[in-house]
């Protein structure tokens, strides 16, 4: 019964939680809200102004002048205390959903410390710029490891992502291209195992996950491939790079697998409708959106449209998404006001 | 009556504010309380405003104010509460108050940096100390053991400072250390993948806690100390201590110098400690400063804050440098609200006066009451349901007393009543200590809110407990019955149970019982029968009262709003609808009660058979038998089977065409008010469209011949007439006050619409007229739970208890069963069931009483005052 029909007993245990996120996902600022804060003129507006929505006082205690990574750093707290709260009072399935959520974090994090480090960084300095819904605590001491192996021998065997580690024990070295290859061979472990994880969890959630982490496989796969033009990567390298769970996967893969350039990847995208249309308007000339826009653009319409159905966790992520992207349009729209640049402050991308 | 029973009359003022006046006058305003402004400026974002930049000083000593306040809390210094009312200080002083705070908060940043260092310091040597005493105690034990002999030994040679030097055979080094308790299992264990379990850690807690320097808070750590082989594992475990915020400390080797190094961290930490007291010391005068004064400081900057806000709903008249405000007033407060302007004007030295100018508007103004303490929590309550639309009667003044009555109705038992008579009477004698704190208990301030409620509802309920004759369920025989029982002791021998007929042993000599139910029911067999016909009966008198009441008071608000065609349309036939119907049964109960006695009980007429009968038509008449003169109707004792009178037979003269007529007279309301109104404001539209015709018409004619005189009144007057028109229909909505923009008058008339509307309200008030008649019966219901229920805890609770015939056990016992008795009478009865009746109470008023007239479409009036701002609460 409880199997058949998870919706009969899905608010005994999450409604409250749904219901609260629901309420956190009014409070996401509206196109009349970025209307307002593009025309600020100074940080200080932008704090006034964002006094008048959901943000409230977040800013109050801090002494004026304002920097932008004050509001970042703001920002981000809000989005943890948030999800923080989420977390702890949630339960199974739920809990490992939201932990899930923080893996790829996790996966930023480490690269992060590892390419700091790489650069001769002290790690304490490389700590705040961390995202906090990542952290961990072995984290701090990731600069004991030189090489992959040990990396994940010394740190990560005990932290949930260390399984999407084995694949890469086998690289020498840490070095730049490595370090790349390490971050997109964690992520496809990491989409394809929150792929099964959330198709064994059935019902509408593994409807709503699915599509959502489809969309991403496949836009990493995309950007791989691009951003792999002009570099040493080999394409059996490179194919074994891409996440095995979206729309893509296999046909597409092994075309893209084969592309040599732009054009070729036009190519495999105009056999998917919906990426078809995602090249054709992009472009880098001004006016134009880059493809990593019209991504975004098209991510946050998938997570909007994962709130019109009840009774799955599809909206925990979505939240956490489209929370991750209002930050980053403020974050913009602050850069750009802080350095009287206001030439592109339009560039953010809306969400409701 | 005048300030509950309509709204005050408000007005749409205009104040041409000096520039330099402006400031003072609205902190006058905002100390009287009587204003709302409207912001004039809605399309402006916040930051663009005029005064954005005061406002934006205001916060930032808001925020210093807020970390003074921290500090103040941190330290456990209460912030005195002298309910002192500073005013707005004059904008010049702001800087002086801007520097003070500025002041404090820099000497606090100091202070606290220094004592941050001064505590960091100190931590850093304690923990020294601990590492010092730990390994001291380790080695002195596990070297007479010899395990780390060779060690200690090996490192006992050495020369050189910090933790380790290869010497001879022997390669152990070692780095001891502090460590965050909760972080120790996580860091054994990284020490141990990465070094391949090459290392051996060990690690003692200390025993105190110690203090984070910059909290303050109590953190509990660990000593550890950690044993390897080799330069690179030295390295590596050095980056692990790192990468766990272990603070490392230099150990030495030899036991002789750590004592040497223990005492000297000694010293250095009492001198450390005289050097943190003189820190705290300067940081308490600091704050004790500051204490004092933080309320009014709080107080005076959040009101500077309020003013700005105000000012930028303003807008300013460069031309004549002065500002205008728009504002609702209630009209009886224009001359407290000059003067007020005065002072203001005078206070700031201004030369020009500011100007309150009154304006004519057709928007709606707010509804505003004034209320006491007392009428308050009447208004609340139906405020709760909508505020009253402007200047419409208000339900309130008749709840005061038909609220506590109808609750009384349901909660009629004087013992309880007298309890919660006392509960309210107590909140109300100690009121002033009771609202002066600020209670964080929400339920208890909520039930000290409705103190007077609660007092007068337990004061109605001892009444209609005296009525019910019941107390705790018992009753009190005051007067004496008017039932004289004539039995002797066989008769009770030979029955269980022993009818009494009232034309034998009532004495009527002395009539009824004077004054509520008579005594001797308690003890019949047929009470409940007893007390639910009277009961029941009640509650419809009482209902159909209260809804005659309502639909006469809709009667009221339409000759106020000068509406003749809704009091023909809508009064009328609803008054004659509810009172062909149901003020006809309230009076067919009456009659019941005066003209059958108990020498006629048999055909007592079944008043709800009856009142169902009139509605199928059908009768069954009594039979004039020949030769019979008397009054057919009358309760004498012929035999009622010869006139075939019963329970259900015609029951006085002409009962049938008087009912028959008052039926279909109330049919006949039923399209009265379903047509009649649609049809006379399509026929008013036609003839209002076909006059603007003929106005435009003649208003071009007179264009064309350049007449320009009579045009202008011609105008006027018909823009009047057509407005007064307007107010009479009164068909959009329900806003009948003249709010309609004057382009309304060429608004398109849906005739759909208007009688979609209608249909609903004919529909709405002839089922709600049924319905809520049945609805009123709960008033019987609950009457009757509460009296059951109370009879249920005093048969089953206490009547047991008085069954124990024990010497002296049985008293104890007794004790025991009347604690759980009064404890349950408590919980049950007055609390759940009090709650309930006034739930019941509530909605008898919102729904039975307020739907025949109230329209509840306000908006309340929401005056800017200082009030609210008195609090030094600074979180919001």
């Amino acid at each position: 019964m409880m199997n058949y029909m998870p919706e009969m007993t899905f608010n005994v245990d999450h409604g409250y939680l749904e219901g609260l996120l629901r309420g956190f996902k009014s409070g996401i600022l509206r196109q009349n809200d970025y209307l307002n804060l593009v025309q600020c003129e100074t940080l200080e507006d932008l704090k006034l102004h964002l006094q008048s929505t959901d943000y409230g006082n977040f800013l109050a205690n801090e002494p004026s002048p304002l920097t932008v990574s004050v509001i970042d750093d703001k920002l981000k707290e809000k989005l943890v205390v948030e999800f923080q709260h989420l977390r702890n009072q949630c339960v199974e399935p739920l809990s490992t959903f939201l932990d899930y959520i923080t893996y790829s974090y996790m996966i930023d994090n480490i690269i992060l410390l590892i390419t700091g480090i790489l650069h001769q960084r002290p790690i304490n300095e490389l700590i705040p710029k961390c995202h906090p819904l990542g952290s961990f605590e072995q984290m701090e001491a990731i600069h004991i490891a030189s090489t992959p192996a040990e990396l994940y021998n010394a740190v990560l065997v005990d932290t949930p992502i260390a399984p999407y580690f084995l694949d890469c024990i086998s690289e020498q070295d840490l070095d730049e291209m490595n370090i790349e290859i390490i971050r997109n061979t964690l992520y496809k472990a990491y989409l394809e195992d929150f792929h099964s994880f959330c198709r064994e969890l059935g019902g509408a959630t593994a409807e709503a996950m699915c599509e959502a982490l489809a969309f991403e496989a496949d836009r990493r796969a995309f950007i791989i491939t691009i951003n792999s033009f002009g570099t040493e990567l080999t394409k059996e390298d490179r194919a074994k790079l891409y996440p095995r769970c979206g729309d893509l996967y296999p046909y597409g893969l092994q075309l893209l697998a084969k592309a040599d350039d732009y054009d070729q990847v036009r190519q495999v995208a105009d056999i998917y409708g919906h990426y078809k249309e995602l090249f054709e308007g992009s472009g880098t000339g001004p006016g134009e959106k880059t493809l990593e826009d019209k991504f975004f653009e098209q991510e946050v319409n998938f997570m909007k449209n994962s709130f019109m159905q009840q009774f799955q966790f599809g909206v925990f992520y979505a939240y956490v998404k489209l929370k991750e992207q209002e930050n980053r349009n403020i974050i913009w729209i602050a850069e750009c006001v802080a350095q009287r640049h206001r030439a592109k402050i339009d560039s953010y991308i809306p969400i409701f | 009556m005048g300030a509950l029973f309509r709204s005050e009359e408000m007005n749409l003022c205009q104040i041409f504010l000096q520039s330099e006046a402006a400031y003072a006058c609205v902190s006058e305003l905002g100390e009287l309380g009587m204003v709302q402004f409207k912001d004039l400026n809605p399309d402006v974002n916040a930051f663009q405003r005029k005064f954005v930049s005061e406002i934006m000083r205001c916060e930032e000593m808001e925020r210093k104010l807020r970390y003074i306040h921290r500090e103040l809390k941190k330290d456990g210094m209460k912030i005195p509460d002298r309910d002192e009312n500073p005013k707005a200080p004059a904008p010049k002083e702001m800087i002086d108050l801007e520097a003070t705070f500025e002041k404090i908060e820099s000497e606090l940043k100091e202070v606290n940096t220094n004592a941050e260092a001064l505590r960091r310091n100190y931590l850093e040597l304690t923990e020294l100390k601990e590492v010092l005493k730990k390994t001291q105690i380790f080695f002195a034990e596990h070297g007479r053991h010899g395990i780390v002999d060779d060690a200690q030994h090996a490192l006992a040679h050495d020369e050189g400072g910090g933790g380790f030097v290869p010497v001879t055979s022997v390669q152990l080094g070692f780095v001891a250390g502090v460590i965050p308790r909760e972080k120790v299992p996580a860091f054994e264990r990284l020490l141990w993948f990465a070094n391949r379990g090459n290392t051996f850690l060990k690690h003692d807690e200390i025993d105190q806690p110690l203090e984070d320097p910059v909290s303050g808070d109590a953190i509990s750590k660990c000593v550890f100390l950690i044993f390897f082989q080799g330069e690179q594992l030295k390295a590596r475990v050095r980056k692990i201590c790192e990468g766990f915020k272990a603070t490392l400390y230099p150990c030495p080797e030899s036991a002789s110098e750590r004592v040497e190094m223990l005492n000297g961290v000694s010293t250095r930490l009492e001198d450390l400690n005289t050097v943190l007291h003189q820190t705290e010391d300067h940081r308490k005068r600091v704050l004790m400063s500051a204490q004092k004064e933080i309320r009014p400081w709080i107080i005076k900057v959040k009101k500077i804050k309020a003013i700005y806000h105000t000012l930028n709903m303003c807008n300013f008249d460069v031309s004549h440098n002065s500002l205008i405000a728009e504002c609702w007033t209630p009209v009886s407060g224009l001359e407290e609200i000059q003067s007020a302007l005065k002072h203001g004007t005078e206070l700031s030295g201004s030369t020009v006066p500011s100007i309150l100018h009154r304006m004519q508007t057709k928007e709606v103004p707010p509804t505003y009451f004034k209320t006491n303490k007392f009428t308050t929590v009447f208004q609340e309550i139906i405020d709760a349901y909508g505020i009253a639309t402007y200047q419409e009667v208000n339900p309130a003044p008749y709840a005061i007393i038909s609220f506590p009555f109808l609750f009384a109705v349901m909660f009629g038992d004087f013992g309880h009543g007298f309890i919660m008579f006392l509960a309210g009477l107590w909140m109300v004698i100690t009121e002033k200590k009771l609202t002066s704190g600020k209670s964080d208990n929400e339920i208890m301030s909520m039930f000290v809110g409705g103190r007077y409620i609660i007092t007068m509802m337990g004061l109605f309920s001892v009444y209609t407990g005296l009525i019910y004759n019941d107390c705790f369920s018992k009753s009190v025989n005051i007067f004496g019955s008017g039932w004289h029982p004539s039995y002797d002791f066989r008769t009770l021998q030979k029955e269980t149970s022993w009818t009494m007929n009232p034309a034998d042993h009532f004495d009527n000599t002395t009539g009824p019982y004077p004054f509520g139910v008579d005594p001797i029911w308690q003890s019949s067999m047929n009470k409940i029968t007893f007390t639910n016909s009277l009961k029941m009966k009640m509650s419809v008198i009482f209902g159909v009262s209260q809804m005659l009441l309502g639909v006469l008071l809709s009667f009221v608000n339409h000759a106020y709003f000068r509406r003749p065609l809704n009091v023909f349309c809508e009064f009328i036939p609803q008054l004659v609808f509810l009172m062909c119907l149901f003020g006809y049964l309230v009076a067919l109960v009456f009659y019941k009660w005066l003209f059958f006695t108990a020498e006629c009980p048999q055909y007592a007429p079944q008043l709800l058979i009856q009142f169902i009968n009139m509605f199928l038509l059908t009768y069954t008449p009594r039979v004039m038998p020949a030769n019979f003169t008397g009054d057919l109707y009358a309760c004498t004792s012929i035999e009622p089977t010869s006139i075939n009178a019963t329970s259900q037979t015609v029951f006085f003269e002409h009962q049938q065409p008087i009912q028959i007529t008052l039926v279909i007279l109330a049919l006949l309301m039923v399209p009265t008010m379903l047509l009649v109104k649609p049809f006379v404001l399509r026929a008013r539209h036609n003839a209002r469209v076909k006059r603007r015709q003929g106005l435009y018409a003649t208003s071009q004619r007179t264009l064309i011949h350049n007449e320009e005189h009579p045009e202008p009144a011609v105008r006027g007057k018909d823009n009047i007439a057509i407005n007064g028109e307007e107010e009479d229909g009164g068909i959009v909505g329900h806003s009948e006050v003249g709010i309609s923009e004057p382009e309304e008058d060429e608004e398109e008339f849906d005739m759909g619409e208007v009688f979609i509307h209608q249909a609903i309200h004919t529909i709405e008030y002839c089922l709600g007229c049924i319905s809520h008649t049945a609805s009123y019966l709960r008033l019987w219901a609950l009457s009757l739970a509460h009296a059951q229920l109370s009879e249920v805890l005093w048969s089953m609770l206490f009547r047991f208890g008085l069954t124990f015939d024990m010497a002296y056990v049985g008293g104890i016992l007794l004790w025991a069963v009347f604690g759980a008795f009064a404890v349950v009478t408590v919980a049950v009865l007055l609390l759940m069931e009090g709650l309930s009746a006034f739930l019941h109470t509530l909605r008898l008023h919102w729904v039975e009483f307020n739907s025949k007239f109230y329209m509840g479409d306000g908006y309340k009036f929401a005056p800017y005052n200082f009030k609210h701002l008195l609090d030094a609460d600074l979180d919001e």
